[in-house]
């Protein structure tokens, strides 16, 4: 592992077998560097959960190594555990018990220092507006308030590595808007984070860098942008007119900037590689054959589009992530 | 209405026949009853350990010695039922009634010598135990009529005479104790497994170790505190006598080390289930086999010899033995120590196994 690596999967694979085998982690590997904030994304079912709680040591992996920090997860999952912090998908607050005792008993299990340890947990309230309602059961909660002191009990420990398992479920956008601060800002002290979600603003804000996974395998890793340009189709132009000269689409075909274009009644749609670059020069086509324009409109494609593209579905389409065995509640 | 009624029908039945194990222990709860109540309740009493001496001075045997011993150990409650006595000889008078008095023998039987004007059978019976007593008085005078003699037979109850309350008593505290640890610490256990809570702190560094001990040390407390209240309870209404100070220290001493024993069982037995329903059924069974052979309201003498086994392993037992000696025998170390030494045998065993057997993975 070298020094900018703080997580590395080889030829990861889980498999359940309850009734039916699953494969639902298949051979996947990929690095984390140090600092970054990783997004892992992909539809219901692609194997993002299993392979966090594989990360965390809640699950074993049927094959393949994986290092977090600088320890195996099967080998020395002690060390592992004492290094990262974890907001699972599913709610593991104890309804029964206060907010402030929330936190309390997860700080004495992660060894937060006695001395600072009120402090922490009063600072984490302060920043989840929770001061008020320290004192009230978790079961008299809203959804909202459960996740945001779930996300924040994660980082209670200051830890090195944080794992964020679909954080913003559920919340509403002012809630998301002040988690997503929360995490540019423990980012910029140097805490790596690797998140898991389904908002694709949301990663595309986020993340430094963007993993898909899809059916348990990984299919893609690079930065939001990287992920972009590698769409054949490129930026998207829409131009509007009353009627088109024959000679100007031949023109801009010719020019060699565009990848293809779609005449579509009074519009046309243009595919190139960089919009805002080769527009002043379509413009420029349209305007030696006097061509009055009625609309023009030029949109990048989302992260969205990528994911499209890459697996050929909407990710909030497919099946429920496989659930390991024995567990008495699905989520 | 109908159609509502059995879509609920259909589901549940879904539900229960996707759970073989606890349909398997459901079975066999009214089978163990059936079983133990039946075989070892109805059946009758044997294995009665009585002492038989002969009085001072002794020079030879008296005929109504060597005959009543020969009938005592062949007494039987009917002409085809196993012989209800062991029959121990002791040499002397001291002896028999220092065994007797360390619990090992349940009466002696003292016949007179000789000597002229010395014709009376003294009988000395554990008085705390329930129902042997009565088979042992009506034995030993059956016995002595048997070979012809008409001494007379004269009964002392080294402990008075203890009613059916104080005796039943004591096995309830064991009950209380058991009660609280069904539904403490072991049952937090299997609850933060079922809704998910356990994945939250197996992330977290706490040792497996740390969960267990924690877990045994809050069931322990409050299992503790249930048998403490009952035993006040007791001492209120069933009329058991605490006689000194240092015997209710001794009381709570056992009271403590039996909660740790019977918690760390029951938590052991948990660690690896991961539904209440499992866990329900399997501790209703092991509740039910542990206070029926327990001996907290039936001699373990009226057992099959297979189930009398079981109260060798049983914590339960030693609680109930060791309690029954100092509340209603008022012994104290010297005889319970080895109650308190296999009590602390049973907790190290079931705390050892429990840390191992827990699942540190959510698999």
């Amino acid at each position: 592992m070298t020094d900018e690596q703080i997580i590395r999967l080889e030829h990861l694979t889980k498999v359940f077998r309850n009734n039916h085998t699953v494969t639902a982690v298949d051979d996947v590997s990929f690095d984390v560097r140090k600092g970054e904030i990783f997004g892992l994304l992909g539809p219901n079912g692609a194997g993002k959960s299993t392979l966090i709680r594989i990360l965390t040591t809640l699950l074993a992996p049927t094959s393949g190594t994986a290092y977090v920090g600088t320890y195996e997860v099967t080998r020395d999952p002690e060390n592992v555990r004492a290094i990262i912090g974890v907001c699972p998908q599913n709610s593991t607050l104890d309804v029964e018990l206060t907010a402030y005792d929330n936190l309390d008993f997860y700080g004495r299990l992660l060894n937060v220092e006695e001395k600072v340890l009120e402090e922490r947990i009063w600072e984490l309230l302060r920043m989840t507006d929770l001061t008020d309602r320290a004192n009230s059961r978790v079961s008299t909660f809203s959804g909202g308030m459960r996740r945001k002191l779930e996300i924040v009990r994660a980082f209670l420990h200051r830890p090195l590595i944080l794992f964020l398992d679909e954080p913003t479920i559920g919340l509403d956008p002012d809630s998301r808007f002040e988690v997503w601060q929360q995490i540019t800002k423990l980012n910029t002290e140097k805490t790596t984070i690797i998140l898991t979600t389904h908002y694709m603003d949301e990663a595309e804000r986020l993340c430094n860098r963007i993993a898909f996974m899809d059916k348990g395998k990984l299919i893609a890793l690079d930065t939001p942008e990287n992920h972009k340009r590698a769409l054949p189709a490129g930026d998207l132009i829409d131009i509007g007119f009353d009627q088109i000269d024959g000679r100007v689409l031949p023109a801009i075909r010719e020019s060699g900037l565009v990848t293809s274009i779609e005449e579509k009644g009074k519009s046309v749609r243009i595919s190139a590689k960089n919009g805002n670059s080769v527009l002043p020069a379509i413009i420029g086509i349209f305007e030696k054959y006097s061509v009055p324009m009625t609309s023009i409109s030029i949109h990048s494609p989302s992260i969205e589009d990528v994911f499209i593209y890459l697996t050929g579905k909407k990710l909030d389409s497919g099946e429920g992530e496989p659930q390991p065995a024995g567990r008495g509640r699905p989520s | 209405m109908i159609r509502g009624a059995v879509a609920i029908f259909r589901r549940d039945m879904k539900k229960f026949i996707s759970t073989p194990y606890v349909i398997i222990f459901t079975l066999f709860m009214p089978i163990m009853y059936l079983i133990i109540f039946g075989n070892a309740m109805g059946g009758t009493i044997t294995n009665i350990h009585i002492g038989v001496v002969q009085s001072e001075p002794f020079t030879t045997e008296t005929p109504l010695f060597t005959s009543s011993v020969e009938a005592l150990k062949e007494f039987r409650s009917a002409p085809d039922k196993p012989t209800v006595f062991r029959v121990t000889v002791y040499p002397s008078e001291e002896r028999a009634k220092q065994v007797l008095a360390e619990g090992h023998t349940s009466g002696v039987v003292i016949f007179p010598s000789e000597l002229p004007g010395d014709d009376t059978v003294r009988v000395y019976e554990d008085s705390s135990d329930y129902m042997v007593p009565a088979i042992m008085e009506g034995g030993i005078k059956a016995a002595v009529a048997s070979t012809g003699a008409t001494n007379p037979v004269e009964i002392n109850r080294i402990y008075g005479k203890i009613e059916y309350l104080p005796f039943f008593g004591v096995g309830v505290i064991v009950m209380a104790i058991f009660m609280t640890t069904m539904m403490g610490g072991a049952f937090a256990l299997i609850r933060d497994r079922e809704n998910g809570i356990i994945e939250g702190y197996l992330v977290t560094p706490v040792k497996r170790s740390s969960i267990i001990l924690g877990i045994i040390g809050s069931g322990t407390v409050r299992a503790f505190l249930a048998g403490f209240i009952i035993f006040i309870v007791d001492i209120l209404i069933t009329g058991i006598v605490v006689r000194s100070f240092d015997q209710f220290l001794l009381v709570l001493l056992v009271l403590f080390v039996s909660s740790i024993g019977v918690t760390a069982l029951v938590v052991s037995v948990a660690s690896r289930f991961n539904t209440q329903q499992e866990y329900a059924s399997t501790v209703a069974f092991f509740n039910l086999i542990l206070f029926m052979t327990s001996g907290a309201f039936y001699p373990v003498q009226g057992m099959p010899d297979w189930l009398r086994w079981i109260t060798v392993i049983n914590p339960e037992y030693y609680t109930v033995d060791a309690l029954r000696s100092i509340l209603l025998r008022g012994q104290g170390l010297s005889v319970i120590w080895i109650d308190l030494l296999a009590l602390f045998i049973f907790s190290a065993a079931a705390i050892t196994l429990g840390i191992t057997t827990y699942k540190r993975t959510i698999e």
